[in-house]
């Protein structure tokens, strides 16, 4: 089966990962499932696949040999805001995951996740769904009750701010936390279930920082900052 | 032996004292000549070349010749007042101004009367005839008065007591020529008391305001009284004989005695000691006159305070100079030191204005002691604020060495609770760094060591992929585990549904999640790592139990909170529709190892385990602890 797009076109995904094998995985899974699949091991070679058009979705590694990922995202949002961008996690931890969402990823692949899953997950996120995972959902609800309870010292891990997200967002990332559905959830909150995948797009768009000079205008906003 | 110890202190002692004392008391005997000296240079000269001496006095029906200053026979003359008569001679040609009479000093009261008219009548100025104060009198002469040539001058000497009465020298002359004198005694002899007096008045309103904020130091109150009543004895005028209310001017008569008693009392307390019972005996010739003067009619009152008013005061002013010494040697201040002068002071004044009552030494009769007084208060003025200053630079003192010590306190308790912090953090590290090992040996380390065998046998790849699988799984969840879930464990079970979810979904295993309320489970803030890892271990080892050996299709996961009347408890059920455990031919063995695998894991979580498995399926039941155990008990 071949997925396409909305105009009919091949989706096209770029694939940055310098690890040769998990990037045949992926790509295997990805082609397999009807991709257009460009895959570059460093910064660089994303950087030149970019130049030959915008792919639809941007998988990307963090660590690579000439750079961090998140350069490559934070690039990709402003150059082209429509592409969904994923991060490529081997554990799928806060601290690399979060910081990636901070610049305009909207969620993660495991690197060991099952073809049928790596396929779903990215046409969920192309149809508009952004996955969520228990444990970033955990990590970003903590945080919420962090800033609460003692705004005098940071907490660990990679800075996020969570002050924009609306009481509803944070009680639908605690029933994520907690591992219920998203059909659960929407009942627990008298919500229809169609619309929880629509607040976590919210929820991702709020936790972006897009510019150094936004990041202060909402820190003075929000009264973080006394001009 | 113990005689030489108690002795050896006594004679550096003594030495002490009599160092002290010695250059006190040369100092003393200093301004005792000083202050002689001083009254003799400050006694007002008088206009030598118009003194009236020669005058003839008529006294108790006989009339005789004396020579001014004199001092009558009677104490008490009011009925028949002496009269003295004399004459002067006037110029007209000379006369470029008015003249006038000038009364230096004169007791009680005096009426001069000029060729037979009235010219002066001190008892209408009523300040004028205390016999404590040395008022001077002068009054013109009206000129139409005044023949050329001889004129006759009468002076009336009203006495009252308690003293003889006094006639100074009397002045007649021009006005201009008498006018410089009288001022001069007007300045030192009325209006320097009244500044006193004002002063005093303030002293007594600040010691009031002192008392009353500080009643625990009486010393403030005695000293108030003292100087309300001195303010009141200066400014009540007394009035003159035979007026009606004489029994005023008696009660202001114990003013005196009642104020010096009150001011030993203030030295003795100011200087630290207390007051002695018997020292109530000091107030009795002061309340002895009040009462006397309440009942009896003068001249009582005035003899009465003559005999036991003023001894009590040069008793109070030889005590004072005994407390100020004995403070002085103890203490060594500046407080007893000036108030010791200044009672020496005083002291000199009075033993001189004795030997003047007494007649002992002639002089005119210029007392002295009430206007020295006035040293003393300034004295004790001084004294009160220097302790006061003193007192707030203690109070400083004490406020900043308290502010130093509270601040090196903190900052010992701030190291010392640093330090407890730092071993605290230690020793977390170290029990972490424990589990951690345990944990990672417990799953990804043997996991690994089975990749490592079976790559090593050539066994096929699905085999090493599932060990790998498991090994990464179980580093998820120890990486998992770490994290800070404040007590919630359905958090750590959110996490574990989409793992399970993600190793059921190859096996077409559907994952059934039933939680019973949206909170779940119970929060639990002793809940800690190593009790999730140990928990999500069991899930962990129940679901792929189902995976592996029940061949199942469907499994169960029910999370529910219970509550048997002793507060709520969490219970986790799972159950699969396989074909249950002893069905399960091969790996018996291993199934067994599994169950007492969890079963122990169960138990160092304070956890129930039960397990109940048949050919319809297997039912796990774990009822988890309302208190998780702090200490990891059962491990090793």
């Amino acid at each position: 089966m071949g997925e396409q797009g909305e105009t009919g076109e091949a989706i096209t995904i770029l694939l940055v990962e310098d690890d040769a094998p998990t990037c045949w995985r992926l790509q295997d899974a990805l082609v397999k499932a009807g991709y257009e699949v460009r895959s570059a091991g460093t910064l660089g070679e994303a950087r030149q696949a970019l130049n030959g058009g915008a792919p639809r979705v941007l998988l990307t590694d963090l660590r690579l040999p000439d750079g961090h990922g998140i350069e490559l995202i934070r690039e990709m949002r402003q150059l082209c805001p429509d592409t969904e961008i994923m991060v490529i996690s081997a554990l799928g931890d806060e601290e690399s995951v979060i910081s990636a969402i901070t610049v305009g990823a909207t969620g993660y692949l495991l690197k060991d996740a099952f073809p049928t899953d790596i396929a779903t997950t990215v046409r969920d996120l192309v149809a508009g769904h952004s996955p969520i995972s228990a444990s970033i959902a955990r990590f970003i609800v903590r945080r919420t009750q962090g800033t609460a309870q003692n705004s005098a010292e940071p907490p660990p891990g990679p800075v996020l701010n969570t002050a924009k997200l609306t009481p509803r967002e944070i009680d639908i990332l605690w029933g994520i936390a907690k591992g219920f559905s998203y059909a659960e959830i929407a009942s627990h909150l008298g919500l229809s279930r169609q619309t929880v995948p629509g607040h976590i797009k919210n929820i991702y768009r709020k936790l972006e920082v897009h510019t150094r000079g936004e990041a202060v205008f909402e820190a003075v906003q929000q009264g973080l900052i006394k001009l | 032996m113990s005689e030489i110890a108690a002795k050896a202190p006594t004679r550096p002692r003594r030495r002490l004292i009599v160092s002290r004392l010695v250059p006190y008391l040369l100092l003393q005997a200093l301004i005792v000549i000083a202050t002689i000296l001083g009254l003799r240079l400050l006694q007002p000269s008088d206009p030598d070349d118009f003194a009236l001496s020669g005058f003839s006095l008529r006294e108790d029906g006989a009339t005789r010749a004396v020579t001014l200053p004199h001092f009558t026979s009677s104490r008490y003359s009011l009925a028949d007042p002496p009269l003295y008569t004399g004459a002067f001679t006037y110029r007209r040609s000379d006369a470029a101004s008015g003249w006038s009479v000038f009364l230096p000093r004169f007791s009680n009261a005096a009426e001069v009367a000029v060729n037979g008219v009235v010219v002066l009548d001190s008892r209408r100025d009523f300040n004028a005839n205390r016999p404590d104060r040395n008022t001077p009198e002068i009054a013109l002469i009206p000129a139409s008065l005044l023949r050329d040539g001889s004129n006759e001058i009468t002076v009336r000497l009203f006495v009252w007591g308690p003293l003889k009465g006094f006639l100074d020298t009397v002045y007649v002359g021009p006005d201009a020529a008498l006018r410089p004198s009288y001022e001069t005694r007007t300045l030192l002899f009325v209006t320097l008391p009244v500044v006193f007096s004002a002063w005093q008045s303030i002293l007594a309103v600040i010691l009031a305001i002192m008392w009353l904020m500080r009643r625990r130091e009486p010393v403030y109150g005695v000293l108030a009284a003292a100087m309300v009543l001195g303010v009141v004895q200066a400014f009540v005028p007394p009035p003159v004989p035979p007026a009606a209310t004489s029994r005023l001017a008696a009660v202001l008569l114990a003013s005196a005695p009642t104020e010096s008693a009150l001011i030993v009392m203030f030295a003795v307390l100011f200087f630290g000691w207390r007051w002695p019972r018997y020292g109530a005996l000091l107030f009795a010739p002061g309340l002895i006159v009040f009462v006397v003067g309440l009942i009896a009619g003068p001249p009582l009152p005035r003899i009465l305070f003559l005999v036991l008013g003023i001894p009590t005061v040069g008793i109070c002013l030889f005590l004072m100079a005994g407390v100020t010494a004995a403070a002085l040697v103890r203490r060594q201040d500046a407080a007893s030191f000036t108030i010791g002068c200044a009672v020496t002071i005083v002291l000199t004044c009075w033993v001189h204005d004795m030997l003047s009552v007494f007649e002992i030494v002639t002089n005119e009769r210029t007392f002295v002691s009430r206007l020295s007084y006035s040293a003393m208060l300034v004295a004790i003025g001084a004294g009160l604020t220097w302790r006061f200053a003193r007192a707030l630079n203690q109070v400083d003192g004490f406020a900043s060495q308290l502010v130093t010590r509270v601040r090196e306190a903190e900052e010992r308790l701030k190291a010392s609770f640093a330090r407890e912090e730092e071993r605290a953090r230690a020793a977390a590290l170290a029990n972490e760094r424990t589990r951690l090992m345990r944990d990672l040996h417990d799953g990804l380390g043997g996991q690994l060591v089975s990749i490592v065998a079976l790559s090593e046998r050539g066994h096929e790849g699905a085999t090493i992929t599932d060990a790998a699988r498991a090994a990464l799984k179980d580093l998820r969840l120890v990486i998992d585990s770490m994290d800070d879930i404040g007590g919630d464990l359905m958090l750590a079970l959110g996490s574990w549904r989409e793992r399970a979810a993600m190793q059921l979904r190859p096996h077409d295993i559907a994952l059934d999640w039933r939680v019973a309320t949206p909170q779940g489970l119970p929060l639990h803030p002793e809940l800690r790592p190593w009790h999730v890892i140990q928990i999500v271990r069991i899930l962990d080892e129940v679901v792929t139990n189902a995976v592996k050996h029940a061949r199942a299709h469907n499994i169960a996961v029910a999370i529910e909170t219970l509550d048997g009347g002793e507060g709520p408890y969490g219970v986790i059920s799972i159950a699969d529709d396989g074909k249950g455990f002893a069905l399960a031919g091969e790996g018996t063995s291993q199934t067994a190892r599994g169950l007492r695998n969890m079963r122990s894991r169960a138990a160092r979580c304070g956890a129930a385990f039960e397990l109940n498995s048949g050919s319809s399926g297997t039912r796990v039941r774990l009822q988890l602890p309302q208190v998780f155990p702090d200490s990891d008990a059962a491990a090793g």
